[in-house]
């Protein structure tokens, strides 16, 4: 059995009268991508200072390594990796010397860091701007920075709370793919998010958070098992008249359709060739219909399912 | 690892440019401007010249009785004491009456002393120059009464009493020259010193801020790293120490090399004070930034502002502010470090010996130990309620 790296038990964090952890627990193995996926406010980055004993909290036990962490807990503290929400690198140092100067806090022998640095360097792909003072980057390429002073080190265990706000999609992509490759190399990796894409894409297991809570937690699959929903077929037709509308309501596996005069939305859950079942009522009452697509859930109804709201607007 | 931090530590705090005007240009400025408001003043002390005087022997039309004891009374040989040496108070031009006034409408002479008897002054203007013919006239009278005095009780002590008499006439004259007239202005220069000193309180803060997880993102970045805070913290210090230190070096050698203003003859152990001032000024703002949980830019004000008011206090805006105090509330100036680094700076330039300059260096030592040992216990605590 996989080994235990972080493990968090009935974390209750209040910042006075709002809770912002309620009886919290994650437990995270060697060699994963975990996912922390809630929508904003529902205590990811809380969760993530907590664990690295930033912030006090009023219940609840944390290990990291099968060791209690402490702030003092230099050993343990050795092997993190952290990249915090919020950039925090020096204004007065160049890209360059950000990177050595966190890098020099873990290693100290000079030639390795040297190389490491290097490495982080080509990782994030600022190559071209290591002269360059904080102030004069870009927010992507900023964060391009903050992710390179906190994984140089190689850390056995990278936090990386909400990398890749601000980055463009062929850097976070870019992004994405170093977090994997880092894993591959060893590194277990914690992810928090509200962009469920990213999630989806990148993290072996995932937990969802809402106000404090953890609402469920899993791999995408088993995520996705949770709900009812299995499919959801939307076919653009115009008129169509209500006595049709019933009929596939009534075929099985359907659990809920909606018309708005333009677009019929159906959404099955289990069974097979639905689409085919649905498509075949409209042939036979010879009704013409234009686009036609289907859509398997995402965490997005996961989260709306159990919560009864998207995880994030849509506009986002 | 501690030198890692370190190197960063100056290399950061050098490229601050806040902290450089503060702490280099905006003194410099200062400076000069104080040179150039005060400097006429001080160039006429620099380069003192005896002040001429015209001095007419006229008969004394007094009591026998009087006269009698005014003729042991030495009056010509003290004039001519402090007129001769390397740095002579008058340069005296025995004359008539005559030809006193004529020499003192042309403005060949400051003033006519006349001996009759007492000493008596005749000036057209009024200036630094008629003033000091009046202390030293008023200084010399009294002296006779005193002396006319001790000599008709006890007649046989009278040439001590005349010795002693005349060096103390000639002591007074020498004061006002080389130290107390001057003091006044270098004191608004030594008051420039302790700014910047105290201006190392921004430095001192940033390193609260810049180690603090509750202060600044830099802060909490740095708490999850794997190196010792209290390394971390004395690293920092230590950079500040190092960087206020040079700061203050620079304000010094501007002042005495560039303004050429005279700090005394003991100018090591001015910058040793300059300096310790400033560790004074980055312990300050250690200690200030480590109290409480109140937002960074509520502390850099608070910071600032008891900085100047500790300045105000010494003297950096109104002069005499420290004589104030000094009367309503002593013990306020024992322990503002503004004022203690102006008068640690004051009596090298005064004293003789260090005895007064070491019991100011000493304060300097325990105010700075102090703030320090707070500010770490303070700043070490290791979880936030918040951040
Ligand atoms: N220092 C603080 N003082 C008071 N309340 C706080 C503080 N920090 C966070 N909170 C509150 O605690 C809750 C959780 O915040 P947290 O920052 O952990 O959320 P998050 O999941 O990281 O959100 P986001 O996606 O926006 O980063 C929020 O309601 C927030 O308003
Ligand atoms: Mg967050």
């Amino acid at each position: 059995m996989e080994k235990t790296v972080v493990k968090i038990e009935n974390l209750v964090k209040r910042y006075g009268e709002l809770l912002a952890l309620d009886h919290f627990n994650l437990e995270i193995k060697e060699g994963e991508i975990f996912g922390l996926l809630g929508p904003n406010g529902s205590g990811k980055t809380t969760t993530i200072n907590c664990l690295l004993s930033l912030l006090t909290f009023d219940k609840g036990n944390i290990e990291i390594f099968g060791k209690k962490m402490t702030p003092v807990s230099y050993d343990i503290k050795k092997e993190i990796g952290i990249i915090m929400q919020d950039v925090a690198v020096f204004e007065e140092l160049t890209v360059l010397e950000n990177i050595d100067y966190f890098c020099g806090l873990y290693i100290r022998d000079k030639a390795l860091r040297k190389q490491y640095i290097e490495e982080a360097v080509k990782f994030v792909g600022l190559e071209d701007f290591l002269k360059f003072y904080p102030k004069k980057l870009s927010g992507g390429l900023l964060r391009r920075l903050n992710i390179a002073c906190g994984i140089a080190h190689k850390p056995k265990l990278i936090i990386l709370d909400e990398p890749t706000v601000a980055v463009d999609p062929q850097s976070r992509n870019k992004i994405l793919e170093g977090i994997e490759e880092l894993n591959r190399n060893g590194a277990t990796v914690i992810y928090t998010s509200h962009y469920m894409e990213e999630v989806e894409q990148l993290c072996t297991r995932i937990a969802i958070m809402d106000k404090g809570k953890k609402i469920a937690e899993g791999t995408k699959d088993e995520l996705k098992r949770m709900i009812k929903n299995t499919e959801t077929v939307s076919i653009d037709i115009l008129n169509l008249p209500d006595e049709v509308k019933s009929e596939i309501s009534a075929l099985p596996h359907i659990y809920d359709t909606i018309y708005n005069g333009e677009k019929l939305t159906v959404y099955c859950s289990g069974g097979k060739h639905n689409l085919i079942r649905i498509l075949d009522v409209l042939q036979k009452k010879d009704l013409s219909f234009g686009r036609v697509y289907t859509e398997l859930p995402t965490l997005n109804d996961v989260f709306l399912e159990i919560t009864g709201k998207a995880l994030r607007d849509k506009e986002e | 690892m501690f030198l890692h931090y370190l190197k960063y530590e100056i290399l950061s705090s050098l490229r601050v440019k806040d902290l450089i005007f503060w702490l280099i240009l905006f003194p410099i400025i200062l400076g000069t401007l104080f040179k150039i408001a005060f400097g006429h003043l001080y160039e006429k002390f620099e380069t003192f010249s005896a002040i001429p005087v015209a001095v007419v022997d006229e008969a004394p039309e007094l009591d026998s009785e009087f006269v009698l004891k005014m003729e042991i009374f030495p009056t010509r040989d003290i004039i001519d004491s402090v007129s001769e040496g390397d740095q002579p108070f008058l340069k005296v031009t025995y004359t008539d009456r005559k030809q006193a006034d004529e020499l003192l409408k042309k403005g060949k002479v400051t003033g006519i002393i006349s001996m009759e008897g007492k000493l008596s002054l005749t000036v057209h203007d009024s200036g630094i120059e008629e003033t000091l013919l009046q202390n030293f006239v008023d200084r010399f009278n009294s002296s006779i009464t005193v002396v006319t005095e001790a000599i008709t009780s006890n007649p046989n002590a009278e040439a001590e009493i005349i010795q002693a008499i005349s060096t103390e006439i000639k002591a007074v004259t020498d004061i006002p020259l080389t130290k107390g007239n001057t003091d006044y202005y270098t004191e608004y220069f030594y008051n420039l010193i302790a700014m910047v000193a105290m201006y190392g309180s921004l430095t001192g803060l940033n390193i609260t801020i810049r180690n603090q997880g509750n202060l600044s993102k830099l802060g909490a970045r740095k708490c999850c790293s794997p190196a010792p805070k209290s390394i971390s913290l004395l690293a920092s210090l230590i950079g500040s120490f190092i960087v206020q230190s040079i700061c203050m070096l620079i304000c010094v050698s501007f002042l005495r090399f560039v303004l050429r203003i005279d700090f005394g003859s003991r100018l090591p152990a001015v910058y040793l004070a300059a300096v310790c001032g400033g560790i004074l000024g980055v312990s300050f703002g250690f200690c200030i930034g480590s109290i409480g949980a109140l937002k960074t830019e509520i502390k850099t004000s608070i910071c600032f502002a008891v900085s100047m008011f500790f300045c105000f206090c010494s003297g950096l805006m109104i002069g005499n502010m420290k004589i104030i105090i000094e009367e309503k509330a002593p013990w306020f100036n024992k322990i503002n470090p503004a004022a203690v680094v102006t008068d640690s700076l004051y009596y090298l330039n005064v004293d003789k010996d260090y005895s007064r300059f070491q019991t100011k260096m000493i304060t300097i030592a325990v105010l700075s130990a102090a703030m320090i040992l707070l500010g770490f216990g303070l700043t070490r605590r290791k979880k936030y309620a918040s951040l």
